[in-house]
């Protein structure tokens, strides 16, 4: 009897628990564009949010109300763009590939610290005390926040400081965002210059703490034919709409501060040696003595190779150039 | 009859369910007060195992994909309440010890996802032998965990005194801070354990033509070989921090993530040069590129 | 008068000193899966606490008004999973339809819970401990609270972790776990409370 009780009850209590959600299903049914799974199996699925929403799905679903573009997706590209328009039935615009890039170039052997920092490895928290243990207001802290969140892998701290690996960033910003001093910025994929500097204070002030921050001269303003780079207060800033990639503010800047990324600028090692002071900047109780006020730029040698955009690889081009380079210039002598 | 017994070995070593893939954390910290208690629910969760995979492997053709996860929850329950009365009429004191934890087999992580992942895919034999080799992973690690929460807060094993008369038991290992505890030390002694053996493997590497790789490793052999040659160009780096990336290449089992493996090697020599502070090519290599681009 | 004191001081036991996490040990799997973010960690305790506040009641009934007259006492684990499955997949349609921010915020957590050894080990333990109607909801909300409180406190020791330096062996779930011990120890000194 039992038995059949139980059989009796749970094969009712299931129908009728099969029948209310049954019925649920279609009272509660939610209208769904079919538009938006369509354009969310389009897109890279890597959820990074560099398209400014929570996630692909959310990407697709903005895209279908008419909130985003269909170039939205920074990492998918031209690609899917133009399958994103197919599916709405519009036009495809354009997409510019961008990368991160650090702008601060001060090494452990460069840049001064102010203090000894003791506590959590993390870029956050050292802007707690007083921004961080680098004497420079503007510098990367380096303990590496950006290396943490970065889904690609590209950046990582080297000697102090963080670098980005241009081919295998996809511009999804993460970094930028996450940077507490908000000295990462997404560049043109193509770029091949930029300045490696953030540093806001004057010239006189920038070189007590750091060997090669931009100190705002203006020599690559003079130099420059279309007008764009600039010099704001004491920082130098490219316009890459109007940069054509001459690499004249490059040989002109006299503490070799903008860097020319197709394979690097040359410049011979001993004035590479030459530049660097003989104590470490570090450990030198007193400020350091400044260089002279112009000290004469080191000529360059030979022009960059020029390498397909697609497939630069820093090593690769820095290892070549090493070997490459011919002691023809004459260097001034630092006084 | 070979692959049966790999499996087992593997579930109990490699893939331990609580130890290693971090399930069914619940009973294992509820019942491992005793030895005792853990047998007993080792076992009854392995025969709970091995009928519900024997089940579920032969109803697989039949249950629609949408409502699948209700249907092996409802097998499975239906298996508990069986192991639930047996226990209650024939190990009366183990079911009082066990107490609430016994219906909560139904949830356990373990179940499910063997079901999920293996039985809804495989024939009957497989699943079984894939449910008692679970099983047993389980009940050893439950087994392990509760030897040391029992000696250690008690001072016997499975009721027997085990310690000196002089040796005061630390209580706390029998309340339930001490499952935590428990838990985290042993997983890290097996992690430790894992690394060490992983580094032994590295530094006698078998000789050639002996292991049938599985396809997975075969087709890091180009990632492989490329963290071989960086490793050859360093000095030798101490055993006890072989970092994961070098050794991928020489295990054996499946075990290894591929995908971790694979990522991890293009960011090898920069992530060597920050992990080992000794003076190698890489490390030079890594910052005169550093001061060739920021000293531009 | 002494019944509402009863039920709050019930209330306060099951948060503080049967707390569902660290003195009851149900609920661990997404503990320590869904604890990492503060955000989803509130997610996933809002989720649960929805959730058996509907299932203890709707278990409650079931087993006193069905399987306790036909004596099919020994099929509740049965019918609860049954009733539990079915209620999680009701919620979320329904929230999906009329409540959808709450929908968003709750999301991905609410198929995950029926599988949750909380939802299941609350209706079971209300039916041992022989609880009326008001005082199965009522308890079954204040577990849910005592896991939402834990999974939260969690979530901000998990962030500090993640900066911690700890030896390789160690990183990861060991860690965290040898961090849930500490804390329930401090929980432990709740249990010389009597209510």
């Amino acid at each position: 009897m039992t038995i059949l009780y139980a059989i009796l009850w749970f094969a009712g209590i299931a129908l009728v628990l099969g029948a209310m959600l049954a019925l649920a299903s279609i009272v509660f049914e939610v209208k769904v564009d079919p538009k938006i799974p369509e354009i969310t199996e389009v897109l890279p699925g890597a959820n990074c949010g560099g398209c400014g929403f929570a996630g692909c799905s959310a990407c697709a679903e903005a895209i279908v109300r008419g909130d985003a573009k269909v170039t939205a997706c920074p990492v998918g590209g031209q690609a899917v763009a133009d399958q994103i328009a197919s599916i709405m039935g519009v036009e495809a615009g354009s997409v510019t590939r961008m990368r991160a890039q650090v702008m601060c170039s001060g090494t452990r052997d460069n840049a001064r610290q102010k203090y000894i920092y003791e506590g959590p490895h993390d870029c956050a928290a050292a802007m707690r005390l007083g921004g961080g243990p680098k004497e420079c207001p503007n510098g990367c802290i380096g303990f590496g926040t950006c290396e943490l969140l970065c889904p690609q892998d590209a950046i990582h701290v080297e000697n102090g400081v963080a670098v980005v690996r241009a081919e295998k960033c996809i511009g999804c910003g993460i970094c930028v965002e996450s940077c507490p001093k908000h000295i990462i910025k997404l560049i043109p994929f193509d770029a091949p210059v930029h300045v490696g500097c953030s540093s806001l204070d004057k010239g006189a002030l920038t070189r007590t703490y750091c060997e090669v921050g931009c100190i705002g001269c203006k020599m690559c303003t003079k130099v420059c034919e279309s007008g764009a780079i600039t010099v704001n207060g004491a920082i130098a800033s490219i316009d890459y709409e109007k940069c054509t990639h001459c690499g004249k503010c490059v040989e002109k800047c006299p503490r070799k501060i903008i860097v020319f990324e197709e394979g690097k600028a040359k410049i011979e090692e001993s004035v590479i040696e030459e530049a660097k002071v003989e104590e470490p900047i570090n450990e030198a109780p007193d400020a350091v003595t400044p260089t002279s006020e112009e000290p004469t730029p080191a000529v360059i040698t030979e022009k960059v190779k020029t390498e397909e955009p697609d497939t630069p690889t820093a090593p690769d081009s820095a290892e070549n150039q090493a070997e490459e380079t011919t002691p023809d210039s004459q260097t001034a002598e630092n006084p | 009859m070979n692959k049966y017994v790999k499996q087992i070995k593997d579930s109990i070593v490699d893939q331990n369910p609580v130890l290693v893939q971090f399930l069914g954390m619940c009973p294992t910290l509820a019942t491992t007060t005793s030895v005792s208690n853990a047998i007993g629910m080792g076992l009854a969760a392995t025969a709970v195992l091995i009928c519900s995979n024997v089940f579920i492997s032969l109803l697989r053709k039949f249950i629609p994909k949408e409502i699948r996860i209700a249907s092996y929850i409802v097998i499975i329950s239906g298996f508990v309440t069986a192991v639930e009365l047996l226990m209650k009429a024939f190990f009366t004191p183990l079911y009082d010890a066990l107490g609430l934890y016994i219906p909560l087999i139904v949830v356990n992580c373990i179940i499910l996802a063997r079901a999920e992942a293996y039985a809804s895919k495989n024939p009957v034999l497989p699943s079984a032998v894939d449910g008692l080799a679970m099983g047993l992973g389980f009940t050893a690690a439950l087994i392990l965990i509760a030897s040391v929460r029992e000696i250690l807060g008690a001072g016997t094993w499975l009721g027997l005194r085990v310690t000196p008369a002089a040796f005061q038991p630390a209580l706390i290992f029998i309340l339930p801070a001490g499952a935590f505890l428990t838990l985290g030390l042993v997983s890290a002694a097996v992690n430790k354990g894992k690394d060490l053996a992983a580094a032994y493997a590295d530094a006698h590497p078998k000789p050639e033509g002996v292991a049938v790789l599985p396809d997975e490793i075969v087709t890091e052999a180009p990632a492989a070989a490329a963290i071989e040659s960086v490793a050859e160009a360093e000095t030798p780096s101490e055993e006890t921090h072989a970092p994961k990336t070098e050794s991928a290449p020489t295990q054996q089992t499946d075990t290894v993530p591929t995908e971790d493996a694979v990522s991890a090697e293009p960011i090898t020599p920069t992530a060597e040069s920050a992990e080992e502070s000794v003076k190698e090519e890489t490390t030079n290599k890594e910052s005169e590129e550093t001061t060739n681009g920021t000293a531009d | 008068m002494e019944q509402l004191i009863d039920i709050l001081l019930l209330m306060l036991s099951s948060v503080l000193v049967q707390n569902f996490i660290f003195a009851k040990f149900y609920g661990i799997c997404p503990f320590l899966g869904v604890s990492d973010k503060p955000a989803t960690a509130a997610g996933m305790g809002m989720a649960v606490t929805f959730v058996i506040t509907l299932s203890s009641a709707a278990t409650w009934a079931v087993y006193y008004y069905i399987l306790e007259p036909f004596r099919l006492t020994f099929l509740k684990t049965i019918a609860f999973i049954l009733i539990i499955a079915a209620l999680v997949q009701l919620i979320e349609m329904f929230l999906k339809k009329f409540v959808p921010s709450l929908y968003q915020a709750l999301g991905i957590y609410l198929p995950l819970i029926t599988t949750n050894c909380a939802v299941l080990g609350s209706a079971l333990l209300n039916i041992q401990n022989g609880y009326n109607f008001v005082y199965s909801v009522a308890v079954g909300f204040a577990a849910a609270i005592g896991f939402t409180m834990a999974i939260l406190i969690f979530a901000g020791v998990r962030a500090r972790l993640q900066f911690a330096q700890a030896p390789k062996s160690f990183q990861g779930m060991p860690l965290v776990l040898i961090s849930a011990g500490l804390i329930a120890i401090a929980f432990s000194g709740f249990s010389g409370i009597n209510f």
